[in-house]
This record gives C-alpha cells, structure tokens and sequence, in this order.
C-alpha cells in the first residue's frame, strides 16, 4: 500500500520541481484572467464613450429646466435653427429641442403641446440622446398625468428573490465552464505523466519491480487528479477575478450568494468528477503510442465531455436517470447546486456513480499496465 | 561442489505478429517465431551468457525471464518461482537491466535510488548505507543531486545498474550490459559482475561480443534464430578453437539445416 504513497511522492516532486510542469498547470487561469479582463475592459470602452450630450434648447420651459441641464450639456445655441441642424449633421452637436413658447402654461391647461426633437440617427452620441430626452420627456409626462401613479409610493415592490435570476443564470453557465475548465487541466498532466513516461520509456522501469499494477494505477490516479484539481482551481479563480470586469456589475451575482455547505457539495463534485476524467484519460494515455497520439485521442473524449456539460444546460434536472451517467450527473449536480434545487438523492447517486466508475477505470488501468502489448507498443 | 540449479527455462516460445508495415517487409508472413523451444538452466553462483547475434532472440527471453512479456508456451523457474503464475515473486527475487528501461531524467541518481528502494520495500537504514557503498563503489556519489538528464552516457549506465540491484537481488538479469560503453567504463560494469558472483550471486547476461563472454562467463548458450544451438562450459566450448570460430561453425550448420 506504501507503494501507492510512492508514487503519488514521485509525482508531485516531478510537477512541482519543473518549472515548466508548473507553468502549465497555472497557465490555463493566468490566461482566462488576462483574456477575460481584456476583453471586458474593451466592450466597458465601448459603451462608456462620451457620457454627457450636447444639446440646444429653444425656449427652456421653467419645470423641465432643472431635470435637462442635470443630465445634458447645454448648448447657448448662436445662429438660427438651420445652422444647429448642420451641426447636427456634421456631428458638433447631439440635439436640438424646441419647445412651444407657452409649454408651461399649455400643460397646466391640460393642453397637448408639441416638442420637437432634431437629432442625426447616424451618429451613435446624437440618437443615444434622442432616446435620453425622449424618456426623460416620457417621465415628466408621466408625472404630471395624475389619473394614476405606479410604485410612487415607499417600499420593495419587485418581489422576486433578488438573486434568483442571478443563481439561474450562473447555473446555466458554470457547470459547463467549470467542466472544461477541469477538462484542460487533466489532459496536461495526464498526457505528460501516463503518455509521456510510456514514451520515454520509464514507466516499463517501475513494472520490474514487484509493486501491484493495481497500486500503480491508484497512485496515478490519485496523484494526477491532485494537480488536475489545482490547475482547475487556477483556471477557476482566474475566470472568478476576471468576472466582474467581464460583465461589469452585472446586476445581482456575486458569490457571496452560496453558503458553505452549497461550496462543499460543488468540491466533492469537482473531486469525484477530476476522478473520473483522469482515470478515462489515462486509459486513453495508456492506449497511444506516443505522447503525440495521444494528444490526437484526446479529441474525441473532449467531445464527448463537452457534449456532457452542454446537454446539463437543457435537460430538466429532475430526470433521476440522469445522474447514472458520469461527468453529466457531474454538470447536473453543479446547475442544481447552483440553483437551489439539488435533491439529496440526486447527489448521492452522482458521487456514487462517479466513484464506482473511477474504479471499474482504475481497474481497466492496472490490466493495462499488465499488457506487454500496451507497454510496449512504442 | 554440488551445484543448485536456480534458473531453469522449460520450452519458451514467444512468437510477434507483425503489424501491416513490418509483413510487406517480411514477404507476407504475420508472425516471426523470436523464441523457439528454449530450455536451459542456470546454477547458483554462476554468470551464463546468452550469445547470439542481432535479432537472435536475447531480449525477447530475457524479458520473459523478467516477466515483463509473456511466452506463449513454456515456462521458467527462477529459484523455483514460476514466471507465468508467480509474477509478483519473481519481481522481488531480480534485478532486471536492459537498454529499454529508462530512468527519469529529471531525477538525480539519490531520488531514484530511494524511489525504487521504496517501491522494494528496503527498509531506510539499509538503503541508505547499499546506497553509500554502491555510489561509492561507482563513482556516483559525485554526481548523487545532479540530475541524471545532465549526467554523461557512462555514469547513466552505472547509475541504471546501481537502481536495478537497490534490493540487493540474489538473482541478476543483464541485457547487453557494455553496450555504447568506452573500455574504461565496460570494465567497471565487467569487474562489477564478477564481484557480485564472489558474493554468490547469480548473473544471466546477453551479448554479442564474443570476448566479453569468454573472458567473463562461466557457461555459455548461444541462441541463433531464436533455437538453442549450443549450450556448454565455456571452457569445453574453447576447447579446441576460440569462441567466435566455434560461432561460425555452429552458425553455417544451423544455416546449412534451413536450407
Ligand atoms: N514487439 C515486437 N514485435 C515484433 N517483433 C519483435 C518484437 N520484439 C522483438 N521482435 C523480433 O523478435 C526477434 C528477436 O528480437 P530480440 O530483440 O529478442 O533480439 P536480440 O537477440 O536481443 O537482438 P539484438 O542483439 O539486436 O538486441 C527479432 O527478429 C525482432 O525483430
Ligand atoms: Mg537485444
């Protein structure tokens, strides 16, 4: 049994004392962090272009001057009203406004006065402040209609659980991120450590001696999910860190929303799921004749994961048959966690499955390692 | 002296199918016959050298002696543990040296030398004073942090058969052991093995080269085309001509029958 502890030993002095190794275990959330945060720095760029219009009003009525001046700039507005409107097309100014003289006085009277509004829809500034001055408009003809207000009063009136819509979304998205996240982490060091010692021709060295092949493949496993992990969890807390300049304070989500026990159930998930991809992938390591093969043969079990966590988005997670299936019932689980809506039965079959199947791998594994035919097809 | 038989090979036969590539090469057969029939024993104490030339069939028997490949009919009894039911003892009971079992070379020669003590089971006190004296005896201790990526052909050698005798094996398995090896160096290995047969321990070793195997062994088989074409003291064998004359004359009559 000691063997296994050997081994897995040997394993991480190999990974940690390559800087290399390192680096490719770390790699993978260095560069969602630097990809994400780019990205969202650029569409922030976008939309935060010039702020504040410039507009020109024509006879400012008393009761909206206040409200216009606060969200626009006010133009002074030399020249008659043909030459703000070619300002307006070449773009020096956003808008021009004319309100009837007697505005006030027509609203007190119940009257319908006419505004008019000049703006250029070619110009992204100009027709963003069109729609700015149209609801800014709405709002006061709103408030000046007393036939009925609507939520003017104190008080929460939006009733929904303000993180639900949050949590939906984040179960949607996660589990299938968090998969392939953990996905890329297993091919680096399975590929490396089962593929790579085959290829070089160390790992027949260990099968002289007279250590079980059972062992072997347990401390393999074990070993290599271990770093398998930490390069999941780089890649997790990179994509965490780069979050909230990736979607800008998109309203509500923040991870403060799950408590410990939800955080606990997603790792014994995320364990028993890395279990399973490395076990499935080494056998697939173990297959290829080089480290180069193998890298090919990972293409379609990339596939098949991947189709995994994609079906977990549509499928109804209270189809109990589901959760039978490996890394699926992973991708379920986490959506379900994430919404709120795990059942006790669906967990225990998930971590259940998935451990049963590491094993039935682990066993497959050893027989390999057992097969002149697999050691030394080189 | 009466003589302990502690090797004994029973009728090994292993035969390759060949993959599509090597039968267009071949002329169309699917599997070559690599061990035909082999039997021979070894005694305790002794070093036995498996002669033959390239493609005799050396490797291919000396792995199944290291239970690394499986014959197809046959079996061998290495201190009366079988290699086809009893694996795992076998394994415990030899050192096993061969060209293609590699050594991680990230690794220095100290970090092998106490992974595979660990995979043996030595206990630490003792593998730390084999290690001291082995390194010692090999020159090795200079080079014990340095990884062995770094290391020259030579001391990669010494260090590959160091760590294939960490449990201190009654029973030693060596394919081609000077192989790629300068003269100083070969005598090292050589030197080596004629001590480990002063403390009675016995060596099966392969070769092509005809001097090493008259200087150093005590009986010789020589394998031609996988069959067993001479098996004998070599002393009996030199008798009357040197070693390689006696190989071309078993050679052409091995030939002469095949044809
Ligand atoms: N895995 C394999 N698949 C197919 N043929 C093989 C395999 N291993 C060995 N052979 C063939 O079996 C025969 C014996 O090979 P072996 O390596 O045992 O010879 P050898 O005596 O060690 O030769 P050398 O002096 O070149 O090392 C050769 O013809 C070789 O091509
Ligand atoms: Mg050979």
């Amino acid at each position: 049994m000691s063997a296994i502890l050997t081994i897995m030993k040997k394993e991480f002095a190999r990974f940690f004392g390559d800087k290399r190794l390192i680096l490719s275990i770390l790699l993978p959330g260095l560069i969602i962090y630097a990809v994400y945060t780019a990205m969202g720095s650029i569409t922030q760029s976008f939309t935060e272009t010039p702020v504040q219009a410039v507009v020109c009003v024509r006879n400012m009525p008393q009761s909206l001057s206040q409200a216009v001046s606060s969200v626009f700039i006010i133009d002074e507005g030399e020249g008659d009203d043909e030459a703000l409107k070619e300002r307006i097309r070449e773009g020096d100014l956003d808008l021009l406004v004319i309100f009837p003289e007697d505005f006030d006085e027509a609203i007190a009277e119940n009257a319908l006065p006419d505004v008019s509004i000049y703006y250029n829809s070619g110009d992204t500034a100009s027709s963003s402040a069109y729609y700015a001055m149209t609801a800014l408009l709405n709002s006061f003809e709103e408030s000046i209609s007393d036939v009925l207000t609507i939520n003017r009063g104190e008080g929460q009136f939006d009733l929904a659980d303000s993180g639900a819509l949050a949590k939906d979304i984040l179960s949607m998205i996660v589990p299938m991120v968090l998969i392939m996240l953990l996905f890329s982490g297993c091919i680096a060091v399975v590929l490396e450590s089962i593929a790579g010692e085959k290829e070089r021709g160390t790992f027949a060295t260990m099968l002289v001696t007279p250590v079980k092949r059972t062992y072997i493949a347990a401390g393999k496993i074990l070993s290599l999910s271990a770093l398998a992990m930490l390069s999941g969890l780089s890649s997790f807390l990179g994509l965490i860190f780069s979050i909230p300049s990736l979607i800008g304070g998109l309203e509500g989500i923040s991870f403060t929303m799950y408590g410990f026990t939800d955080y606990l159930l997603i790792f014994l998930v995320i364990i028993m799921t890395v279990l399973v991809l490395v076990a499935l992938l080494s056998i697939v390591s173990a297959f290829a004749k080089s480290t180069k093969e193998a890298n090919g043969l990972m293409a379609p079990v990339m596939i098949l994961v991947l189709l995994c966590s994609v079906v977990s988005m549509f499928v109804p997670n209270t189809a109990i048959g589901i959760y039978f299936v490996p890394v699926l019932n992973s991708a379920m689980c986490i959506s379900s966690i994430m919404s709120g809506a795990l059942s006790v039965a669906a967990f225990l079959i998930t971590i259940g499955v998935n451990l049963a199947f590491t094993l039935l791998l682990a066993v497959v594994l050893a027989f390999m390692f057992n097969s002149e035919k697999i050691i030394f097809n080189g | 002296m009466e003589k302990t038989e502690i090797l004994k090979v029973e009728h090994l036969k292993k035969t390759f199918r060949l993959s599509l590539r090597q039968r267009k090469n071949e002329g169309g057969v699917r599997v070559r016959t690599a061990v035909d029939d082999l039997s021979f024993s070894a005694y305790k104490g002794e070093i036995f050298g498996l002669l033959g030339p390239n493609g005799a069939g050396k490797t291919t028997t000396l792995r199944m002696l290291a239970t690394l490949i499986k014959p197809d009919s046959g079996d061998a009894f290495i201190d009366g543990k079988s290699i086809v039911a009893q694996p795992y003892e076998v394994r415990g009971k030899i050192g096993f040296l061969t060209s293609e079992l590699k050594l991680e070379s990230f690794f220095s020669p100290n970090y092998i030398f106490d992974f595979f003590s660990e995979l043996h089971g030595v206990p630490k006190d003792i593998r730390e004073e084999r290690k001291k004296s082995l390194f010692a005896r090999f020159g090795i201790d200079k080079f014990a942090d340095v990884k062995l990526g770094n290391l020259s052909t030579g001391m990669k050698q010494k260090t590959s058969i160091v760590i294939s005798v960490v449990h201190a094996p009654e029973f030693i398995i060596f394919d081609e052991p000077t192989n790629g090896l300068d003269v100083i160096t070969a005598k090292a290995v050589t030197d080596y093995l004629s001590e480990l047969r002063g403390e009675g321990k016995t060596i099966i070793l392969s070769t092509h080269i005809f001097s090493l195997a008259e200087k150093l062994c005590d009986r010789v088989g020589v394998i031609i085309d996988g069959r067993l074409a001479a098996l004998d003291d070599v002393a009996a064998l030199t008798a009357e001509k040197n070693l390689e004359d006696k190989f071309f004359e078993l050679y052409s009559e091995v030939a002469g029958d095949r044809q």
